[in-house]
């Protein structure tokens, strides 16, 4: 017993000095045979990881004409450990750059913990300038230029959005993927959804070079690796159509166009205007810029053709017109209330926009002409709450899902959404009068309206419109986006889709119908205008929505809305019909 | 029952104790500090671990104060309390990628500390059982060891899991089980190991039956052992093969750091800067170039003995390491003084728990171990690490006296 202990005892002494003593020549080896190379190594510091930036990819129109590119910029960049006179620092880049004393020491501040890294200063230095800050060079050892890209955009639009500098939220957020505190992250729109395929992924480089450039190799393996390129991403965008929108709507005026495939939901013209120039934001936007985007009165910054919802107008009748058919509620030859201008319901009177009355009609002349009063009289008949849901199972109400962040969905308020605000007794009927011609409080986004019509083109089935079409790099193509693309088919039966195509051609090609304006020789234009009442402006939204069929196919499905723009018929008419000719001519 | 004989306070190894902890105050204030010119910069590290040290001192004058019997009916309630809080952990958000901490009343501490000493002592309990025969000592410890450890490796802590292991292993020798079986037992293991080379295996396999044959067993016991080592090399490549890939890098990075030059491996490079920097005296206290331009990760935690070695050179890591042997050679005259066997087994895993987890993190800096998240003992920065450690020794120090 007593020797077993003491066997098993100096088994343990024996291990713990056995293993330490291991360490031991360990250190022996590290700090006195190797240590002044090591010491070496450590003064000058020069095994550094080298990041090697991968190249963003580049956003391509659907004929592959560029988009987004990059352009080469010169970069300037500062050490906060190696500024020997702050101030004198600050006075020399504030006397040659646009930064201001505070910038700079806040920067400085930032950096208290990390003086090593490189801060950037400016961006995308003009000639004139880099010719001054590099008279100081000498001077000021902290600086140092470097060569990167740039991301230009080459026409201003909303749907690439753009791209910008990581602040320190999204660093601590996206930890770990491949991130510097300089990096360029997309920031809105395809930049920032498609921001894992477009930016690629960096290499890097071990640097172990010695006083005079001897690769020093102190360590096993070939530790180097490649950066790996951001994909190129092609868009559905027409880049031709988009650009054509951009110079005829009319300047001054904010308001949206779409144009998409009712076939496969790719969208061709995505415009929200007024548009702004992202190339702002891609080279550091500048006080003043973001000022005058922010403070500018038609809201550049919005991209209205997914975040801004307006009251559909007039354009909504379809949808109203599509209810009352589904539900056997009129037939196509159903004459209703004689249109004498307006129409009382309860105690107030509803007014029709032609005020010398429109006279009987069935639903193919209502439509044409976009008489109100035979909405009202049908509404009478109407269920408030199953006609949200046959609005939302027309897919207007929720978001289209497509593939930019940020999309808002319409809405369409249900019976308890009136009772909550207006108590518990009160009638639905001037309520629902008002839902059916598309005011009062309903809200729809353009892009859901375009689809919408997109969808009737296209004998009912409804494609999740979307921007990418396929991405590609030196070595794989993807055909298939990363969003889910969803067919549905409108809850209409066939009849109904018939009635409703023939209204919609009606609204364009009858005597006196309010779309008259769209008419385009050698295509069959079915569309429906819409002049919503603007609760903040005095002039209403002047709106047109429909689709335009060549030899009985439905190609394109549009949508144009300008703000404050009066009536639909007479100055969004013309824009779509500028925009289906140009399709015809050009696109085709 | 015997009645236990109350001995002396082991004030030498209490001393050293207090040393190394004063010695990492030291370290911390150093590590987490940057010195530029004549500006110091420091976070608050330091004075935590104070307030670390205050916490661990009161906790271990609990344990040395209230009766064992006590703390024997605690053993096991507190093992599964100890495996909730293991299952909770993997429900929390990461930290750098792993899920080891717990958030309670504000404080957060990492389970798998306290999973060890907890183990350790319920396995104590178990391999001192009068009469247990070899096969028993072997499985039931393994019963309570299975859970926490595949708990552990899911967050992922790779190198906590094999200290358990590693301090399982030592206990059954403390417990007298065989030498010669333990071999047997993690034969196995190396035939894993082989397999990735099949003329090693063969080498290993003929041996085995050579010393098998020696030691006069039968052929039905060589049969199954052969059989069961057989079944072993054909089965790891299929198992490596159907690990998806990021899988095996994590396995094949844990052994070989320098794969990963971006993260561990950049680590283990600055670390070896740092150490063969320092040189013989040093580099000076608060000096450390690598540590100062911020070359060096995780200063305070994982790499603080790098920064030691870097600031007192050669002579001031070997102090450190002549520090902790002394300190464990207190613990394993400690482990002879008991009579009783149950304590006997748990001080030698208390032992071993300490050794290895010093043993793996200086192994770690100076390069000839993999990198894990494993601290080192009262020295490193953190709570949970300096709360376990210390109850340790508080364990050690009360045993010893019965």
């Amino acid at each position: 017993m007593i020797k077993k202990k003491f066997t098993t005892s100096t088994a343990y002494n024996l291990a713990v000095i056995l293993l330490f003593a291991i360490i031991a020549v360990q250190l022996f080896s590290h700090q006195i045979i190797n240590g002044s190379q090591y010491e070496e190594i450590s003064r000058r510091n020069y095994v550094r990881i080298r990041r090697v930036t991968a190249t963003r990819g580049m956003i391509l129109d659907e004929k592959y004409r560029p988009i987004v590119i990059n352009i080469p910029s010169i970069n300037l960049y500062f050490r906060p450990a190696f500024i020997a006179d702050r101030q004198e620092f600050i006075d020399f880049l504030t006397s040659n750059l646009e930064v201001t004393q505070e910038q700079l020491e806040r920067l400085i501040y930032d950096y208290r913990f990390r003086p090593f890294e490189e801060v950037l200063i400016s961006e995308n230095l003009q000639e004139g300038t880099m010719a001054r800050v590099a008279e100081g060079m000498n001077r000021f050892p902290e600086l140092l230029f470097k060569a990167e890209v740039l991301r230009h955009y080459i026409i201003p639009n909303h749907f690439t959005g753009y791209v910008g500098r990581i602040n320190e939220q999204e660093f601590r957020r996206y930890r770990g993927d491949d991130l510097t505190r300089n990096s360029l992250i997309g920031k809105t729109g395809i930049e920032r959804y498609y921001e894992g395929l477009l930016a690629g992924k960096s290499g890097y480089e071990i640097v172990q070079v010695d006083a005079l450039g001897k690769s020093l190799r102190l360590f096993r393996h070939d530790l180097n690796s490649p950066p790996v390129n951001g994909f190129n991403i092609v868009l559905t965008i027409n880049l031709e159509l988009q650009e054509h929108i951009n110079q005829i709507f009319p300047k001054d005026r904010a308001g949206t166009v779409v144009v998409l495939n009712p076939k496969t939901g790719g969208i061709l013209a995505y415009n929200s205007f007024p548009e702004f120039d992202q190339n702002w934001f891609a080279s550091g936007i500048s006080t003043a810029q973001w000022n005058y985007l922010r403070d500018h009165e038609l809201r550049p910054l919005l991209d209205r053709v997914v975040m801004g919802t307006y009251p559909p107008g007039s354009t909504f009748k379809t949808v109203s017109a599509a209810y009352a058919i589904e539900k056997n509620l009129i037939n196509e030859n159903t004459r209703l209330a004689f249109c004498d201008g307006g129409m009382r319901i309860g105690d107030r009177v509803f007014r029709c926009w032609y005020r010398w009355g429109h006279g009987r009609r069935n639903i193919y002349e209502a439509m044409s002409v976009s008489c109100s009063v035979y909405f009202y009289d049908i509404s009478s008949r109407f269920n408030l709450d199953e006609f949200q849901e046959f609005a939302q199972n027309s897919f207007l109400l929720d978001r289209t899902g497509i593939d930019l962040p940020s999309e808002r969905a319409g809405f369409f308020p249900r019976t308890e959404w009136y009772r909550n605000r207006l108590g518990r007794y009160f009638s639905t009927l001037g309520i629902r009068a008002n839902l059916s011609i598309g005011q009062g409080e309903v809200l729809v986004s353009p892009l859901a309206l375009a689809s919408y019509y997109g969808a009737i083109g296209n004998e009912g089935v409804w494609h999740t419109p979307h921007l990418f079409r396929e991405a590609f790099n030196e070595n794989t193509f993807i055909s298939e986006g990363i969003v889910e693309k969803h067919t549905k088919i409108l809850p209409y039966s066939e009849n109904t889709l018939r009635v409703i195509q023939r209204t919609l051609h009606d609204s364009v090609y009858r005597e006196g119908a309010t779309g008259r304006n769209a008419r385009v020789q050698g295509a069959d234009i079915y569309a429906k205008t819409g002049t919503a009442e603007n609760p903040q402006g005095d002039q209403p939204h002047a709106v047109i929505a429909g689709y335009a069929k060549w030899d009985g196919e439905a190609e394109i499905a549009f949508l144009v809305m300008i703000e404050n723009g009066g009536w639909g018929g007479s100055t969004a008419g013309p824009i779509a019909r500028q925009i289906i000719q140009f399709y015809q001519d050009r696109v085709r | 029952m015997k009645i236990p004989i109350t001995r002396e306070f082991d004030w030498k190894l209490f001393i050293s104790w207090l040393i190394l902890v004063f010695f990492g105050f030291f370290a911390i204030f150093s590590a987490s500090s940057i010195k530029i010119d004549d500006e110091i910069t420091t976070v608050d590290f330091w004075w935590k671990q104070i307030v670390f040290f205050l916490i661990s001192l009161f906790f271990m004058f609990v344990i040395l104060k209230i009766p064992s019997t006590l703390l024997d009916i605690f053993t096991f309630p507190s093992y599964f309390i100890v495996l909730s809080c293991l299952i909770i952990v993997l429900f929390m958000p990461a930290i750098n990628n792993a899920q080891r901490w717990l958030l309670i009343f504000g404080v957060r501490f990492q389970p798998s500390e306290f999973a060890k000493i907890v183990i350790i002592l319920v396995n104590a309990r178990i391999m001192s059982r009068d009469n247990i025969s070899n096969f028993r000592l072997v499985l039931q410890p393994l019963i309570f060891m299975v859970f926490p450890f595949f708990l552990i490796l899911q967050q992922p802590d790779l190198g906590t899991a094999l200290v358990l292991l590693a301090v399982y292993v030592v206990m059954l020798i403390q417990a007298g089980f065989p030498l010669w079986n333990l071999f047997l037992l993690i034969t196995p293991l190396i035939s894993i190991i082989t397999s990735f080379y099949i003329p090693a295996f063969i080498i290993f396999a003929l041996l085995l039956i050579y010393f098998l044959w020696k030691k006069k067993y039968g052929v039905h016991f060589i049969t199954l052992i052969m059989v069961i080592n057989l079944f072993v090399l054909f089965i790891t490549p299929v198992l490596w093969g159907s690990l998806q890939p990021y899988q095996q890098n994590r396995i094949l990075t844990f052994i070989d750091p320098t794969r990963d030059p971006l993260n561990t491996g950049y680590q283990i490079i600055q670390a070896k800067i740092a150490i063969g920097s320092g040189q013989l005296f040093g580099k000076g206290f608060l000096e450390g170039s690598q540590k100062n331009m911020n070359f060096l990760p995780e200063h305070h935690t994982d790499f603080i003995f790098s920064v030691i070695s870097e600031e007192l050179g050669f002579i001031g890591s070997i102090l450190l390491l002549v520090l902790f042997i002394y300190f464990f050679r207190r613990i394993i005259k400690n482990i002879f003084r008991s009579e009783i066997k149950e304590r006997r087994i748990a001080m030698a895993g208390c032992l071993s728990f300490l050794f290895f987890q010093v043993f793996i993190n200086i192994g770690m800096n100076v390069g000839i171990m993999p990198t894990t998240g494993i601290p080192l003992p009262f020295i490193s920065y953190g709570g949970s690490n300096m709360l376990a450690s210390s109850i340790a020794v508080a364990l050690v120090l009360k045993y010893s006296q019965e």
